[in-house]
């Protein structure tokens, strides 16, 4: 900038360029290839996980059919992630068959209470607590597969009976221990948070087309005719929660 | 496996475009961003009633950066049951950001869009399918699919990437400086061109011939005895008059410097 004395020094310092076409063409250089390690990404990813996504799929259709209902969850990009899929599931572009879906990081009542009076590593397992059934599915999205929240919302969904699905990054965390209670886990193989959501969201897509091929042939329609869902039990029991000490 | 199973996970392997020009209009919209984020007290506002969790993503991306020590920048997002025309009147200040994730044919958007020229706000709209009317938004992102899944996935991809180079940006603090667009060489602190132009203002008083108007600069009193004007109307001002209507006939010198307002 114009006064500093040393600037004669470094007659080319950032600081003085006006000329912002060659920053434009970097730029535009670097977008275009990082959106083509997405799609690579993007395509090794659902490769990577095609038998696993089969068998997600099968699992999760059935409890569908049945009338189970899923969950999703996460933290700040994956909390978005968790409503985006909730929305999907719930409102399917057209042609979709509408499925029971809720994102568990949408009610700011809930999330602040729950945060506020029994910590924040709680606000997913106590929901599930009051809303999850045998036969319903728990979703949860990280990068790092290590958050607290996440683990305790798994380990309670599987005492109560639900299908636990799992979405990690990096190496897997300890969402993808053999211990783990997620009982399907997705990793995606990158150290960069933003393509990991970005193959994410590629993962619960093809789910998600799955489970609507299945659920849209004749035997599974029969199914879901055939038994109404659990949710509609008048009474409830209070499932595995009594089980979790109060944190 | 079923017959389905086969149909389902082929289909979003199908192989996916490049990026292609969509590239040339992403660098200039982070370019931008970073020029009005350089101005202290600099908003953006991101909003999408059709896919509200794309808005939410874009500002947390924004506010809470993965990468730790990159500026922590200032957005919010719209929530997705609010009037988002009402909203964004309300709360944008003159220098602030407009991120919205729409299709074109979103008339409400279409229209937070246009009246954000007159708040003096920057725009930039993100969407698939059919492209939004040309000039409509200052920076206009469109993917290059018709299918709606996909297209989520390339909204990430975008604001994500939206997210990065304008940070990179902000190693070129000498390209961030609002170009001079009015130099007044004569002192008379008049500019000849920017005294001659039409600029957009919306209505907010009217009084027999004379209306309060909002403009990029601020609140000011012109003269509507050429034309008649109801409060929320777009129009073009001229040298105190009001002299038509506005929609897409205003020049980009109309929308001022960035940040200009923010002081």
């Amino acid at each position: 900038m114009t006064g500093e004395t040393t600037n004669f020094l470094y007659p080319f310092i950032e600081g003085s360029e006006t000329d912002a076409g060659s920053l434009l063409d970097d730029l535009a250089r670097s977008a275009r290839g990082k959106w083509s390690q997405s799609a690579q990404l993007r395509t090794a990813t659902l490769e990577a996980h095609e038998p696993a996504l089969a068998r997600a799929a099968e699992l999760m259709a059935e409890r569908f059919a049945a009338g189970g209902r899923l969950f999703t969850f996460g933290n700040g990009g994956s909390a978005t992630d968790a409503e985006g899929v909730a929305q999907l599931y719930t409102r399917p572009p057209a042609a979709g068959m509408p499925l029971a879906a809720r994102s568990l990081v949408e009610d700011q009542a809930v999330i602040t209470a729950l945060a506020n009076d029994v910590g924040f590593d709680n606000v997913f397992s106590r929901q599930l607590i009051a809303h999850g059934q045998r036969g319903d599915i728990a979703m949860g999205f990280s990068t790092s597969g290590n958050s607290e929240n996440l683990l305790a919302a798994f380990a309670q969904a599987r005492r109560q009976g639900l299908l636990t699905v799992g979405l990690s990054g990096y190496r897997g965390g300890r969402m993808a221990e053999p211990d783990s209670a997620v009982e399907l886990c997705f990793v995606v193989g990158s150290d960069s948070v933003h393509r990991i959501q970005e193959a994410q969201a590629a993962v619960t897509h093809a789910l998600w087309r799955e489970v609507q091929a299945r659920l849209a042939s004749p035997g599974a329609g029969a199914d879901r005719a055939e038994r109404p869902g659990p949710e509609i039990a008048a009474d409830p029991p209070p499932g595995g929660g009594e089980e979790e000490p109060a944190a | 496996m079923t017959p389905g199973a086969e149909a389902g996970l082929a289909g979003p392997r199908v192989a996916e475009p490049g990026l292609g020009a969509v590239a040339d209009d992403l660098a200039g919209a982070a370019l931008a961003l970073a020029r009005r984020y350089h101005v202290p007290g600099t908003t953006m506002w991101c909003a999408s009633p059709a896919w509200p969790y794309h808005a939410h993503h874009v500002a947390v991306e924004f506010v809470h950066p993965v990468i730790v020590g990159k500026r922590a920048l200032a957005a919010l997002a719209v929530p997705p049951g609010a009037d988002l025309v009402a909203t964004l009147r309300a709360s944008v200040r003159p220098g602030d950001i407009a991120c919205v994730l729409a299709p074109a044919d979103d008339p409400v958007v279409g229209e937070a869009m246009r009246r954000s020229r007159a708040w003096g706000v920057e725009t930039v709209w993100i969407g698939f399918g059919p492209r939004p009317d040309p000039g409509v938004a200052d920076h206009v992102l469109w993917l290059p699919t018709d299918d709606e899944v996909a297209a989520s996935e390339q909204f990430v991809r975008i604001y994500h990437m939206l997210w990065e180079l304008t940070h990179v940006c902000f190693e070129h603090p000498g390209l961030l400086e609002p170009e001079p667009e009015c130099d007044d060489p004569d002192g008379t602190g008049v500019c000849i061109t920017c005294s001659d132009e039409g600029r957009l203002a919306e209505v907010v008083t009217v009084e027999g011939d004379e209306a309060r108007v909002r403009t990029p600069a601020g609140l000011e009193t012109v003269d509507v005895s050429l034309v008649e004007v109801a409060p929320g109307d777009l129009v073009v001002v001229h040298a105190g008059f009001v002299i038509g209507e506005g929609e897409r006939t205003v020049s980009a010198a109309a929308r001022g410097p960035a940040g200009g307002g923010a002081a």
